[in-house]
């Protein structure tokens, strides 16, 4: 039996023993970082029976243990009585994962080097902590350049300008760097280094943050700094930002979804409104700050429940339509922008029948096509044919090729790139359908002018008739009559124009359903209350300014007696 | 005693985060009296260490973005050398204290220098600041913001952290 407790070195006593006995066991926590665990033990042990005890326990051995209590180091030959330790308290234990000499220096060498992503910190605006590049102690005396060094070969920016210990201005040079230099940026993202940096969100916000030219954006649109202070956001963009194949994921998703958003009833407009509203303020900052750097426009984001992140390649779309009546220039912007809304065969047309007022739309998209928007665009979608797969999939482009199996003319014209990106821009084809009604008028009031439109040589349609293009009747209402086939060609053209553009503007997938008096239901009622009852004279009004309710009360205030 | 055992001063570092608003604020918004947002760090061996959304992270004392501490508070000595300190941390850093852990009310700071604190010394840290989580959620204005301050991690910069975990969360 085992009588002695205190000299027993195989200590099996902590079930045995006889609490009996004047030697009492006490319960003893045991705390590691990681577990801990209560052992019993005799009150009057000493401490390397305590260990003995640990080690089975912990299954370390026992030259690892280091026991700690009130801040002691427990010594084997103390015991517990010694350091005040009783039943119920807790002692701490460290477990050594190496022999004491090359732990404590791994530790130093761990802490020093886990120390270099942090190092890229730029919440003050003087230079970074040292120990900036990855084998500690290389350059204690200037920041920048061993920053930079760090980064690969980097070193042509090492002659920029290094004496401006200002953080900012060396990212600024770094964009430009960037930009000048695509390769440069895979370079960079290669870099472990870099990669660590990144997978930090903290820091990346932070960077992201103090940067001035964000701090603007900021402040235009509080969406970001809202995304920004969202971590799994940001950890997201981060992850996004890393790996390109995931970027080409997520935009494909984001594509299809906003694909989807468009075929719902209504679900154009909010699109055009969070174009307009939000984005294009936001990019246009953006572009003229950042110019192609990556991070910022992943800043840009915006967490709608629709809209998930975007990347770098959203450029605004400039405003082609300055004065209103000029000529919807092309800008094409595919799956990319807001709207892949489609339409067909309207832009050859459009370049044609404009003439008489003198505007040139061919000029107009050449400009446009050249601005570099334009062209990072087109490189993405040339990048990502799943975007035009996206846009041919939506509903209403059914029922155009439907239209457009119909009618083969049509099909000739769709092809023109140039028809094609004015099908893409929403405003395009408003622009359009206001034409299109201003002819109408124009037919009505003036129809000496029609003869000279019809020679103007839509391309890809025989003018057979050379001069009788005025039609007998009014012309056919906006309500999207079907084709008839014994109208002149251009009629038909502008019959299928309608068509198109009620397709477009409705959003639904036949030719008759949408009517401007629902289109302008809301004016009309509008209009009502004010006092202007003549339904029929309203609507004529709305059709002609387009649903611009104060053109439209001038119109019908001008045409009124009063 | 020993002639080995050299022993090592430790403090806490305490910082008011909300820079005295919360002082003036609390009373209005909360309905009780605080007098500040308490950030707590543990200052031995020459560093401070804390824990943030960023894991566990030590640098220069005072050298975070919080500047100077409100108050320093002395909570004894510790034997701990720096070795066992280091692989205490980095156990805990690993564990129980990861960055991707940190919960402003109930994971933060001043658990962790509470439970450095016991480590170093067997004390605790002062009452008054590990109860004011406590304190604020039962008020019903804190009760409101709960979801909001469950996605908010307090990660001073200016320092190296110990976790090592980075994008492997």
């Amino acid at each position: 039996m085992a009588e002695s407790s205190g000299t027993d070195p195989t200590v099996d006593s902590n079930v045995v023993e006889n609490a009996a006995k004047d030697r009492t066991m006490i319960v003893v926590t045991v705390k590691t970082p990681k577990d801990k665990e209560e052992i019993a033990i005799l009150e009057d042990s000493s401490v390397a029976q305590f260990k003995e005890e640990i080690s089975k326990r912990f299954n370390a051995k026992l030259d690892q243990l280091v026991l700690i209590f009130a801040g002691k180091i427990l010594k084997d030959g103390d015991t517990l009585n010694q350091h005040g330790i009783k039943d119920g308290l807790t002692v701490h234990l460290v477990i050594k994962t190496a022999p004491k000499a090359t732990s404590g220096s791994t530790s130093q060498n761990s802490a020093s080097s886990s120390g270099t992503p942090q190092a890229n910190s730029s919440s003050s605006a003087s230079s970074p902590v040292p120990n900036a590049s990855t084998p500690p102690g290389t350059g204690p005396a200037i920041q920048p350049p061993n920053l930079l060094s760090g980064f690969g070969d980097l070193s042509s920016l090492s002659g920029m300008g290094m004496g401006s210990a200002n953080f900012m201005e060396l990212q600024q040079q770094m964009q430009r760097q960037l930009m000048s230099n695509p390769e440069m940026l895979s370079q960079i993202m290669d870099n472990p280094l870099v990669q660590n940096m990144m997978s930090n969100p903290d820091l990346m916000r932070q960077m992201i943050v103090t940067n001035p030219q964000m701090q603007q954006l900021m402040e235009r649109n509080p969406e970001i700094s809202h995304m920004l202070n969202n971590p799994e956001l940001m950890r997201q963009t981060m992850e996004l930002a890393r790996n390109p194949a995931m970027m080409q994921e997520m935009m494909r998703n984001q594509d299809r979804a906003l694909s989807n958003l468009e075929s719902i009833p209504g679900g154009y407009n909010a699109l055009r409104r969070m174009y307009t509203d939000i984005q294009e303020p936001m990019f246009s900052a953006a572009r003229e700050q950042f110019g192609n750097n990556p991070f910022s426009a992943l800043g840009g984001n915006l967490d709608s429940g629709v809209q998930p992140s975007r990347t770098e390649n959203r450029e605004p779309l400039p405003n082609p339509w300055g004065p209103p009546g000029t000529a919807p220039s092309e800008s094409r912007g595919t799956g990319s922008s807001t709207t892949t809304s489609s339409n067909g065969g309207t832009a050859p047309s459009v370049s044609s029948l404009p003439n008489p007022l003198g505007i040139n739309a061919s000029g107009l998209g050449n400009g446009v096509f050249s601005s570099p928007g334009m062209q990072s665009l087109m490189q993405q979608i040339s990048e990502n044919p799943q975007l035009m797969q996206n846009m041919l999939s939506a509903p209403y482009m059914r029922s155009m090729m439907q239209s457009l199996a119909q009618n083969p003319d049509l099909a000739s014209q769709m092809q023109n790139p140039e028809a094609l990106s004015v099908m893409t821009n929403p405003r395009a084809m408003q622009a359009l359908m206001q034409i299109q009604q201003g002819l109408q008028t124009l037919q009505t009031e003036a129809p000496g002018l029609m003869p000279s439109l019809a020679p103007g040589g839509i391309p890809g349609i025989p003018s057979t008739t050379g001069g009788s293009v005025a039609p007998e009747g009014p012309p056919p209402p906006t309500q999207g009559s079907n084709p008839s086939a014994d109208v002149s060609p251009s009629q038909q053209q502008q019959q299928l124009m309608q068509q198109m553009l009620q397709m477009f503007a409705g959003g639904v997938t036949t030719t008759q359903a949408v009517t401007p008096e629902v289109r302008f239901q809301q004016q009309l009622d509008q209009l009502s209350a004010m006092g202007f009852l003549n339904r029929e004279a309203n609507l004529q009004a709305l059709i002609a300014t387009g649903g611009d309710i104060n053109a439209a009360i001038e119109r019908l205030l001008g045409s009124q007696p009063s | 005693m020993d002639p080995n055992n050299a022993t090592y001063p430790v403090k806490l570092y305490v910082y008011d985060i909300s820079k005295g608003m919360a002082r003036q604020l609390s009373p209005l918004m909360l309905g009780i009296q605080l007098d500040g947002i308490w950030h707590t760090a543990i200052v031995v061996h020459g560093e401070e260490f804390f824990y943030g959304g960023g894991g566990i992270t030590n640098c220069q004392p005072g050298e975070t973005s919080l500047g100077e501490p409100n108050s320093i508070i002395d909570l004894g000595t510790t034997e701990v050398t720096v070795d066992i300190f280091m692989e205490y941390l980095t156990s805990l850093g690993e564990s129980t204290y990861r960055g991707n852990q940190y919960h402003l009310f109930e994971w933060n700071c001043n658990t962790f220098s509470n439970e450095v604190a016991q480590f170093l010394t067997g004390s605790k840290i002062p009452a008054h600041i590990t109860d004011l989580p406590a304190e604020v959620l039962s008020t019903p204005f804190g009760q409101a913001i709960r979801p909001l301050l469950d996605s908010i991690s307090i990660a001073p910069q200016g320092g190296n952290t110990f976790n090592g975990q980075y994008g492997q969360r």
